[in-house]
């Protein structure tokens, strides 16, 4: 048997260079190489890209991490020679192994290991197998009890039950039924439904035609985000691939049953991650929420029953027809069953996706598998569900993860993003910036959404310019109040989460900001004094060459002293001290 | 369809199966406010104004799209739904860029329309503009000559060159109406059978007459002077306000059903006690007719008067003898009365004694400048140390000098003594118009520190049960006479509410201002202000005539169409300021970043201000659901967001029939009809 060398080629391995190393790799894999090149997705250890996976002949795995063009003479000669000792710092390490050998993959099973644009690929595995299964061996009705067992709930946020939604979906009358897939994965920092469409686009599809069949769904259709480009194109052509196989469009699998699938880009605006508001954006409306009820399962896509899933819901589902639905229930914890994907990034030594079962604590995540915070710093707090979850500080991080325990720190499980902070992040600007996102991602229908968030952004403004008065936190916390329980949709229901979690566990930097003018973080400017410390200054006036604004002054030789008024607290000098004699409070 | 029983505020009502709380609550009467919604058009909930309460369920539920359902119990007016609706109606005024009223109405102490009326007269409609005034002040004729109109102090074309002469309008527009046997005549409401006594005939105590008369009481004013009028009767001038014209405003009054008592004192010809015993409610509205005393030596001279005395004994032909050289003492427009009045009554030379400097008097700044005109001598930064006299009768005043020191707590400079420093003047009287004092002998009600009948603020209740009092006799004393006449038409509403069983407080209207500069109104075009002129200074300061004619029709008119229109054309029936007020809204805590005003006419007949836009998306929804045109669309994204042609395409909406829906379901004043 041949080797094979397989490139990373998700979005980040892309983004690290992996399309250079790809061609330095086909350049030097001469004809006395015995070995094939290709591709795989992304394996999930965004840290370590551009990753180049080399099976040797024996089938054995030999990982090259943050591989670079030039390395693709040194793996050929490992390849052609059969050793891979002298690698050396390319292989992964064992550390860094055990990102991975930490997880439970099922959405992501595929991720990384298979060619996401070989349909063959996929099925020289277990692929299609669950569809085959489900279509010649289940009713659908056996197919929503199957799912019923396993317990799996929404993995876009709001965690429901899914074999609920796909029951009333069923048992809406009509015979026009529409499935979706919502792809239109917008929370800053989250990005597993990107890395399952372009790494493993056919266990998407599968799902969605088992989820079709379970239903009652002519149409499928991916709402995906245009800002996806690899993500359409892998998913374009593997749509080609499966109805030429047949494992979609007219009688599937020779099934009798028939259901199409086809994508619709999506135009970028974060509020069509709202179900309703999806609906309206597929029709061609402008992608503003509708009131609920009626739901979309009795009035969806131009009015008729429709489900709406997101993409990692859907990537469980064909190894719960395959599994069945009590080994997906025997992982996770009583209310929260299986496995959760998670984006980790921020300030964490080991970025990228994780997958667990349910019930491992954030620790687990964040100092296990994700190797704790970098830079030697310390651990501040960790935002999970994007703009629409919350800051849970250390004091919580033993937090086990379930839909439950997560929602009752003020947080939310969300479609999985995870940004970690370290003690140099002003607390107060993290609200502002989750703010400023919902507030420019508002689609504007509803007052407290539209008028609040703007507000709840300017008052949190003022606070980080050091303009806050007493008794704002309380007028942030009316609003937020007020926000939550009049705003239309998840988008403004949720928006004022970040803002509540961080006055709750971190008030007194919100108190500092507004009482003593003062950042604990040191990270809002205008609140910020620079000074020389004049036991530490040599006087070598290094700092007042620095400076743009002509604050420092001094004799050479002697301490030098920072004009407060003229100073524009731009940093330059406490860049420039090698004596770290400028001091910012 | 199957029947549905649930709940609505304690009330058991029945609703079809498909049918939404909103409706069914409707069908009841019970109101719950929305603007976003219209039965025309499906629901959209937006505002977030109709959220209502169901128990067992912890949101707040949507009525608008909520369907009512058997067994609920909903509470529409609970804390958190009144919380809700604040926050949003807060919400919404804090990025709400109009004027509801234009200044010129809200600078008015009586709240009149000038807008409104100012524009019927330039339409050339004088009886409307006379209907719409005597909405607030039934006297428009008698103030339109003496107000000193505040105003036109805040009238928006004063930044852009001068003020609308809103004043003369009203003079004109009343005069001519007056003057028409066709004029407009007041409804009055079914009689209640209740009576109210109102002591005291001037502005304050006619207003309240008036407005009560009309409301269907049994309204008696009774006035110790031979006539009604009070001070625009007896202490202001012939040649300021022709008595006629009061004689006329009071026989209109009296003719809206007010009976009127002249020559009755009380405590002399009726007690308090039996006068009260008479009515259901009694109104004190007895002014302030004591001259404040100068406070030197020498008052008790002969010849030393108050000035509202003196102007008094003029009103009743038999005027005080005050010689050939005359000094008045003050800066007000009671001083300025007096001294013009001495000239006019032959006074040879006729000093005003002030203690500060031109720029500090209160005075209307024409009255000080026709009073120089006719021969007056100011005598600033001085004031009277001693009035020395022989045989009991005045002779000399002695005059300190004065200079201006600090600011005082109004930010007036302070005059200070000049040490030693004194000037004499020969005069052969004194009048002092320094001040007017309340005088309560005979009425046993409490007073405040300053001896002033204490009158709550927002009911107009004294300490005595239905008694209330309003005008210069109540809480900071001595104003202006609009100022008087406000608070009658204010405490009007509150006695007829106390007549009807519950007294509601007057509580003052939340409205939506914009806040302009001159930069504002940079390129806008200049249209002189119509100016009049006055009789020669010569000629009118030998008799009592008006000082001028007034406005002519045509000048009236010409004046008029300078308004620059800044209150909403859709105030009265705005249901956005309208659900501000039942809530008592404080948008200023969110003050923040806002829309900007904007007039966007590619629907040719509907103007568009976004300014005013509340983005209920009526317009949107009408067009498209109703006129099936879909012409406008919602265009940006968030606190951006604007409604605009579909597509921003201005060409496309050129199709618009002009069917005006959108402007018909517009609940604010964002979509204006034009011609």
């Amino acid at each position: 048997m041949k080797a094979r060398i397989v490139v990373g080629e998700g979005s980040c391995g892309l983004a690290a260079g992996a399309g250079a190393v790809y061609d330095a790799l086909q350049a030097a894999l001469t004809a006395d190489v015995p070995a094939t090149l290709g591709i795989t997705g992304c394996i999930g250890m965004c840290y370590l890209e551009p990753i180049v996976d080399v099976y040797d002949a024996a089938g054995a795995l030999h990982r090259c991490v943050r591989v670079k063009p030039e390395d693709a003479a040194a793996i050929t000669a490992a390849v052609k020679a059969d050793d891979f000792s002298g690698l050396g710092e390319l292989l992964i390490s064992a550390e860094d192994e055990t990102f991975l050998s930490r997880q439970t993959r099922i959405a992501l099973r595929h991720c990384g290991l298979i060619d996401p644009e070989d349909v063959d690929d996929y099925t020289a595995g277990d692929g299609y197998k669950a569809l085959e299964k489900a279509l010649k061996t289940m009713t659908p009705e056996q197919v929503i009890e199957e799912i019923k067992t396993s317990g799996l709930a929404g993995r876009g946020g709001a965690g429901f039950p899914t074999w609920f939604k796909w029951n009333a979906a069923r048992a809406s009358e009509g015979e026009e039924k529409y499935l979706i897939c919502n792809a239109d994965e917008g929370d800053p920092g989250a990005f597993m439904d990107r890395a399952v469409i372009e790494s493993d686009p056919h266990s998407l599809i599968e799902g969605m035609m088992i989820a079709a069949y379970a239903i009652g769904a002519k149409e499928a259709i991916v709402y995906v985000r245009a800002e996806y480009p690899l993500a359409i194109v892998r998913l374009t052509k593997a749509i080609g691939d499966a109805r030429a196989k047949g494992f979609l469009g007219k009688n599937i699998l020779g099934s009798g049953f028939s259901c199409d699938m086809r994508i619709k880009a999506g135009a970028g605006a974060f509020v069509c991650g709202e179900e309703t508001a999806l609906i309206e954006s597929l029709e061609g409306s402008r992608g503003m929420p509708r009131l609920k009820p009626p739901f979309p399962a009795e009035a969806g896509y131009w009015h008729k029953p429709s489900n709406i899933n997101n993409v990692e819901t859907f990537a469980n589902v064909a190894w719960i027809i395959l599994n069945g639905g009590a080994a997906f229930a025997a992982m996770g914890t009583e209310r929260s069953r299986g496995t959760k994907v998670f984006a980790v990034t921020g300030k964490v030594k080991r970025g990228g996706l994780v997958e667990i079962p349910m019930g491992k604590t954030l620790r687990d995540v964040i100092f296990g598998i994700a190797g704790g915070i970098r830079d030697g710093r310390e651990f501040k707090a960790v935002q999970l569900g994007g703009p629409s979850g919350g800051c849970i500080p250390a004091s919580l991080l033993d937090t086990v993860i379930d839909y439950a325990s997560l929602q009752a720190t003020g947080a939310i499980m969300g479609s999985g993003g995870m940004v970690v902070m370290d003690d140099s992040t002003c607390m107060v600007g993290v609200a502002k910036f989750f703010l400023e996102f919902t507030t420019k991602e508002s689609c504007g229908k509803c007052v407290h959404c539209r008028i609040g968030t703007k507000r709840l952004g300017e008052i949190l403004q003022r606070i980080v310019d050091g303009e806050g008065k007493e008794g704002d936190v309380e007028l942030l916390e009316e609003l937020c109040e007020t926000v939550k329980a009049g705003a239309l949709c998840g988008l403004g229901q949720s928006a004022p989460n970040p803002v509540l979690t961080t006055i709750r566990y971190f008030r007194d930097e919100y108190d500092a900001h507004i009482r003593d003018h003062k950042c604990p973080a040191k990270q809002c400017r205008p609140l910020l004094t620079y000074s020389i410390d004049e036991t530490a200054c040599k006087g070598c006036s290094l700092c007042s060459q620095k400076c743009p604004a002509k604050a420092i002054s001094g004799e050479r030789k002697k301490p030098f002293k920072i004009d407060p008024a003229a100073c524009i607290r731009c940093g330059a000098c406490a860049a420039a001290c090698r004596f770290d004699a400028v001091r910012v409070d | 369809m199957s029947e549905i029983k649930l709940t609505i505020n304690g009330i058991a009502c029945t609703g079809t199966q498909g049918e939404t709380i909103l409706t069914v609550a409707e069908r009841y009467g019970i109101v719950i406010p929305t603007l976003c919604h219209n039965d025309a058009v499906a629901h959209y909930g937006a505002c977030g104004l109709c959220v209502v309460e169901c128990e067992g369920t912890p949101k707040l539920l949507r009525s608008c799209s909520t369907l009512a359902a058997d067994g609920m119990v909903i509470h529409t007016e609970g804390e958190r739904c009144v919380q809700a609706r604040r926050v949003a109606l807060e919400l919404l005024m804090s990025d709400h860029d109009g004027d509801c009223q234009g200044p010129c109405r809200l600078a008015c102490p009586a709240g009149t329309d000038c807008q409104a009326y100012v524009k019927q007269v330039a339409l050339g409609n004088t009886k409307e503009a006379v209907r719409i005034v005597k909405q607030r002040l039934p006297l428009p004729a008698s103030i339109g000559h003496v107000c000193p109109h505040p105003c036109e102090k805040d009238c928006r074309r004063g930044l852009v060159e001068e003020p609308i002469s809103i004043a003369l309008i009203k003079r004109y527009m009343s005069m001519a109406e007056l003057q028409d046997p066709d004029r407009w005549v007041p409804e009055r409401a079914a009689a209640t059978g209740k009576r109210v006594g109102i002591i005291g005939g001037g502005p304050a105590g006619l207003t309240a007459a008036y407005y009560l008369a009309l409301k269907g009481h049994d309204v008696t004013l009774t006035e110790q002077m031979p006539q009604m009028g009070g001070m625009l009767r007896y202490g202001i001038p012939q040649y300021r306000l022709p008595k006629d014209v009061v004689d006329a405003e009071v026989a209109e009054i009296a003719d809206a059903g007010v009976q009127m008592e002249n020559g009755v004192k009380l405590g002399r010809d009726v007690s308090f006690a039996d006068y009260r015993a008479k009515f259901d409610a009694v109104i004190l509205a007895i002014g302030a007719w004591k001259s404040s005393p100068l406070g030197c030596p020498g008052e008790e001279l002969g010849g030393v008067y108050g000035g509202i005395d003196f102007l008094r004994s003029v009103a009743l032909h038999e005027p005080l003898p005050i010689g050939k050289n005359v000094a008045v003492v003050g800066g007000g427009n009671t001083a300025m009365d007096a001294c013009r009045t001495a000239v006019r009554l032959g006074a040879e030379n006729v000093y005003v004694i002030y203690r500060r400097t031109r720029a500090e008097m209160p005075a209307a700044a024409d009255e000080i400048e026709e009073a120089i005109e006719e021969g007056v001598t100011f005598k600033f930064l001085t004031n009277p140390a001693e009035i020395l006299g022989a045989e009991g009768k005045v002779r000399q005043v002695k005059l300190q000098v004065m200079e201006l020191g600090e600011p005082d707590a109004s930010g007036r400079r302070s005059p200070v003594p000049v040490e030693g420093k004194f000037e004499y003047l020969d005069v052969d009287s004194v009048i002092a118009a320094i001040g007017q004092k309340v005088d309560p002998a005979g009425f046993d009600v409490e007073l405040n520190r300053r001896g002033i009948i204490a009158a709550d603020e927002s009911t107009f209740r004294t300490n005595l049960e239905g008694v209330f009092a309003v005008g210069d006799a109540t809480n900071r004393g001595a104003d202006i006479a609009i100022a008087a006449i406000g608070e009658a038409n204010k405490a009007a509403d509150v006695v007829d509410s106390y007549l009807r069983g519950a007294i509601v407080p007057y509580r003052k209207p939340f409205v939506s201002k914009r806040s302009l500069t001159k930069e504002y109104f940079a390129d806008r075009e200049r249209i002189a202000r119509v100016h009049i002129v006055n009789r020669p200074a010569e000629e009118r300061r030998r008799d009592f005539a008006p000082v001028n004619a007034g406005f002519t029709a045509a000048e009236a008119m010409r004046e008029a169409a300078r308004c620059l229109e800044c209150g909403c054309h859709d105030y009265n029936d705005c249901a956005l300021v309208r659900h501000a007020n039942r809530y008592e809204i404080h948008p200023e805590r969110f003050a923040g970043e806002k829309r900007q005003h904007t007039s966007e006419t590619e629907l040719v007949t509907i103007e568009r201000d976004q300014g005013k836009c509340i983005l209920c998306a009526l317009c949107v929804r009408v067009c498209d659901e109703v006129a099936h045109q879909g012409l406008l669309g919602l265009i940006g994204r968030g606190f951006t967001t604007v409604v605009k042609p579909e597509f921003r395409d201005s060409d496309a909406v050129k199709v618009c029939a002009s069917c005006r829906k959108c402007a018909e379901a517009c609940p604010t004043g964002a979509l204006k009809i034009l011609k």
